[in-house]
């Protein structure tokens, strides 16, 4: 462990960051909000310090991180950016607690869309259009735009790229990690001009169109409304966001192949179909579960299912109805969707689905071989062999994720919160959704958790956002040893 | 450039990572997946599991896009069927090939340019056997390599304690500068591009460059006498014995070749006129003692087991072999064997990884060779016309300061330049480098390598 080099890569991170604080800088100025001033201090501090820790640390070198140093850059550099991150909310007055704005920015960067707001239209534009482009940042990872624009970090940047992204595989869509993450960013950003120009076109407000798109990609979930998507009412700007989501909801490896003319690959990627067929199966289960118990045409059913479901599933958050209100069945399918997400090398959160995948026909293996007990057996995906050390790997993650569900809704619930409530708050911002039950449900906000809930809420984002192992790592003794 | 390596194992990692570092696009296929794990945490590669015989790796490999293909597996036949493929797949690929097996190699013209189109096969062992060869035209030096048609000699040579060159500054070599510069110090593990104050130490390790003619005054500068080779003891009589054996069986040269197995010892004899054969163990003392190993002006070290290898020639030396050359395939030995008293390693694989990254890089690059420790080069650039370097003085042009000119060849004059010598288009130039040099003395030379 280089402390040297750890800390250069958080300043040029932050540098980054930074600048990435002019864009709301600029929205502040065109709509004369009121929060020019405290963006630009947030700007200078986020900025200037980065640099200002660039410089200080100049006789470092980067090139060969191994791969603790990249998981102590990435926790910590996710941990400073959201502190950073929370300074414009902080510095505006538009979120008066530390505690409050931390837990509005990590949301953000984790892309979970759990918002302590209760009067969100109230705040300036400024505030609101950063609060967007976090997610939009956290979608596809500050780490994984900075590997794309700094490429003498060579093989280092891998080691970042692998505790940034943790897929069960990892994909190298090009021969240099540098190209692999500006490829990924371009079909990132192509994805989402193309969502912001069908919004606009659809008469939503540019302002809204962005923003809004800035939380569907990276499947977020924060809105610049207090009623989300069912402040607009509109079939169209639905199906949009429904379409958008399940497309960030899907492994980017497969859109660049798409863009790259093969188009059938969505088809041909196993996870991709199960994907597709989990969710139509819940969709219709759902559709079929509130038409006529909530909602009295079949139409009506089926747009506010889809769009729940898919908001749910993708883990983005959006919300157009109050799925509260909705029988129990559908509100336990719901509930397992936090946990499912969408698929491995999406911007969504949860465990995934090539995880559950795999995990099934890891039991049913079990079930094969208590039939045959000299079998040898290799588990497929796609007639490709799965290696042993991907399934271990796999299914550490799994017992981990439930591990830290279960003691996280423990600790809730000590501080008082509802069964509900407690199991929701956890799922949600473990599987970086945003809104669960009870009181944190689609209604209603997190601000009435307790302090040290929230803290413990961020913390279950980031390891969700992280996928755990890059996180829980720091924690244990052994990482620390020389 | 694109590039797809088949097989990870020593060769086609290092060819890899050279390649990676110098900012080509590499895809490498391996067939076991630990292999491809360890690679992708070590170099930014793209590694992909599979089989380089099977035509969808390699178009999911990018073929269709890729400049060059080398097939450098362990086995022979994978790496001419991947070569078949990939002709199959895109005519215009350049294809490199490492051949080991010489019933193939004999027969290459087949796979050349009938069949295969190969641009270049590689077979390891007769690339080592050559470079055997040319270190026994200068007996005296641990490296031997040519340049411009062997016109231009770089030599290793070690000072010795009693050289009159140690203890002084490279800047006080005002009688030898004519003749002779030091392009590279190897002192232990570390590797130095010298400038003008760095002083000489025993048992340095020096690079220079130098005429061919000019060999001797620099042997004699060194205090080193000549003594030209009168006896040669090779150990081991497998195939590179064998091969290194019938090359100089046709010349004056007192060989004799030790080899364990009495089956293999009578091949031998049959098909070596003059040479010796000797059938005992090498690691025998005593044998050793009989055959007057003391007398012996270079011991060739050429068994199957390097190990076994390195404690011979040890033992040779204790015994007083003057000289010892030692075959050694594991890469990561190489830096060590010279802290232990071993004078000049051979290494199949080293010879592979050289003659390939030899010829992707060429061009206006003509020749490029890794020194031993792999952490410096020597190249050999053409000036182009257009390159912001002709027509200047020397010591006005920016050059890297890991980098060091140690030749100009300008037609059939041969330059050992100082800091008023001009640049002049089409000189050939041979440059001394540390590898992180290597790219901005490209963007120096304006030589694209995106020649092909």
């Amino acid at each position: 462990m280089r402390l040297r080099q750890i800390l250069r890569l958080i300043g040029i991170l932050n540098f980054f960051l930074g600048l990435f604080m002019l864009a709301p800088l600029v929205v502040s100025l065109i709509y004369s909000d009121g929060s020019f001033l405290p963006i630009l201090y947030s700007f200078i501090i986020t900025s200037g310090g980065g640099l200002v820790l660039f410089v200080a640390t100049s006789t470092a070198d980067y090139t060969a991180l191994s791969q603790r140093e990249g998981m102590a850059i990435v926790t910590f550099g996710w941990l400073s950016a959201g502190f950073f991150g929370s300074l414009p909310f902080l510095f505006s007055g538009s979120i008066g607690s530390l505690t409050n704005s931390f837990f509005e920015s990590l949301s953000g960067f984790t892309t979970t869309g759990a918002s302590i707001l209760n009067n969100i239209e109230s705040l300036p534009q400024g505030v609101l259009f950063w609060r967007s482009l976090t997610q939009w940042l956290g979608g596809m990872g500050i780490i994984v735009f900075s590997i794309a624009i700094l490429p003498f970090l060579g093989v280092g940047g891998m080691q970042l790229y692998k505790a940034e992204i943790p897929s069960p595989v990892v994909d190298k869509l090009q021969p240099r990690i540098s190209e692999t993450a500006k490829t990924l960013w371009k079909v990132y950003l192509l994805i989402t001009v193309i969502e912001i120009g069908l919004l606009f076109i659809g008469g939503m407000p540019l302002f809204d169109s962005i923003c809004h798109t800035f939380c569907t990609m990276p499947t977020g979930g924060f809105s610049t409304h207090g009623s989300s998507i069912a402040y607009f009412d509109s079939a169209y700007f639905e199906g949009v966001i429904t379409v958008f989501m399940v497309l960030a909801g899907v492994n980017f490896a497969l859109h660049f192949k798409f863009l790259k003319g093969d188009f059938r690959v969505f088809g041909r990627d196993p996870e991709c179909r199960i994907f597709l067929l989990i969710l139509a199966a819940l969709i219709l289960l759902v559709t079929v579960n509130i038409y006529g118990t909530v909602y009295e045409s079949i139409a009506g059913a089926f747009r506010r299912a889809a769009f729940q479901v898919t908001s749910i599933i993708t883990t983005t958050g959006f919300v157009t109805s109050d799925y509260e209100r909705w029988p129990a069945s559908s509100q336990i399918i719901l509930f397992l969707c936090m946990f499912i997400g969408a698929m491995a090398g999406s911007t969504g959160g949860a465990i995934k689905i090539m995880r559950i995948v795999l995990l099934v026909k890891y039991g049913f293996r079990e079930i094969f071989r208590l039939v045959h007990p000299h079998a040898v057996r290799s588990i497929r995906l796609g007639g490709k062999p799965v290696p042993e050390e991907v399934l271990n790997s796999i299914s550490g993650f799994f017992i981990l994720y439930l591990g830290l569900y279960v003691l996280a809704v423990l600790i809730m619930s000590f501080l008082g919160l509802d069964v509900m409530t407690s199991l929701g708050s956890v799922a949600a911002t473990i599987g970086n959704v945003g809104p669960g039950f009870g009181l944190v449900g689609p209604a209603k906000n997190y601000v009435s958790v307790p302090d040290l809930g929230k803290w413990a809420l961020t913390l279950c984002m980031l390891l969700g956002r992280l996928e755990i192992y890059t996180v829980i790592i720091m924690l244990a003794p052994a990482y620390w040893r020389k | 450039m694109k590039i797809i390596i088949i097989g990870a194992g020593e060769v086609g990692f290092n060819i890899a990572q050279r390649l990676s570092e110098e900012n080509h696009d590499v895809v490498v296929i391996d067939k076991d997946q630990n292999k491809i794990n360890h690679l992708q945490t070590v170099i930014d590669v793209q590694a992909i599991v599979g089989s380089g015989t099977n035509p969808s790796i390699l178009q999911e490999a990018g073929i269709n896009e890729s400049d060059i293909i080398v097939a450098a597996t362990d086995s022979d036949e994978v790496n001419l069927i991947a070569c078949f493929y990939a002709q199959y797949l895109t005519e215009y690929i350049t294809k490199i090939a490492r051949v080991r097996n010489s019933g193939y190699t004999e027969h290459s013209d087949m796979f050349k340019t009938d069949f295969l189109n190969i641009d270049l096969i590689i077979n390891p062992q007769s690339e080592m056997v050559s470079s055997m060869l040319k270190l026994m035209e200068v007996p005296e030096a641990s490296e031997v390599l040519d340049f411009v048609n062997g016109k231009v000699k770089l030599i290793g040579v070690t000072v010795k304690e009693d050289s009159p060159l140690v203890g002084r500054k490279l800047s006080s070599f005002q009688d030898v500068e004519q003749v002779l510069l030091v392009g590279v110090i190897i002192r232990g593990e570390e590797v130095i591009i010298p400038s003008g104050q760095d002083v000489i130490q025993p048992n340095d390790l020096l690079y220079c460059v130098t005429r061919k003619e000019e060999i001797s005054t620099i042997f004699r500068l060194l205090n080193i006498r000549e003594a030209g080779l009168g006896r040669v003891v090779i150990v081991g009589g497998g195939t590179t014995g064998l091969a290194l054996a019938t090359s100089l069986d046709k010349t004056n040269i007192n060989t004799k070749i030790i080899e364990k197995d009495s089956q293999r010892c009578l091949e031998l004899a049959e098909k070596l006129e003059k040479v010796v054969v000797l059938n005992g163990d090498g690691t025998d003392r005593d044998f050793l003692v009989e055959e007057n190993i003391a007398d012996v002006d270079l011991m060739v070290v050429i068994t199957g087991d390097e190990e076994t290898n390195v404690l011979i020639s040890l033992l040779g030396k204790a015994l007083g072999a003057k000289k010892t050359v030692t075959r050694i395939g594991k890469l990561s030995y190489i830096p060590l064997v010279s802290t232990i008293g071993i004078d000049t390693v051979v290494s199949p694989r080293l010879s592979a990884i050289r003659a390939i990254l030899q010829y992707i890089r060429k061009g206006k690059v003509v020749c490029v060779a890794p020194l031993k420790s792999e952490a410096a080069e020597v190249i050999e650039f053409e000036a182009l016309e257009t390159s912001d370097i002709v027509n200047t003085p020397l010591s006005e042009v920016k050059f890297p300061r890991e980098a060091i000119v140690g030749a100009i060849v300008r037609g059939e004059e041969i330059i050992i330049p100082r800091g008023h010598n001009m640049i002049k288009p089409h000189d050939h130039l041979i440059i001394f480098a540390l590898k992180g040099a290597i790219p901005k003395l490209e963007k120096l030379f304006t030589v694209k390598l995106e020649y092909f």
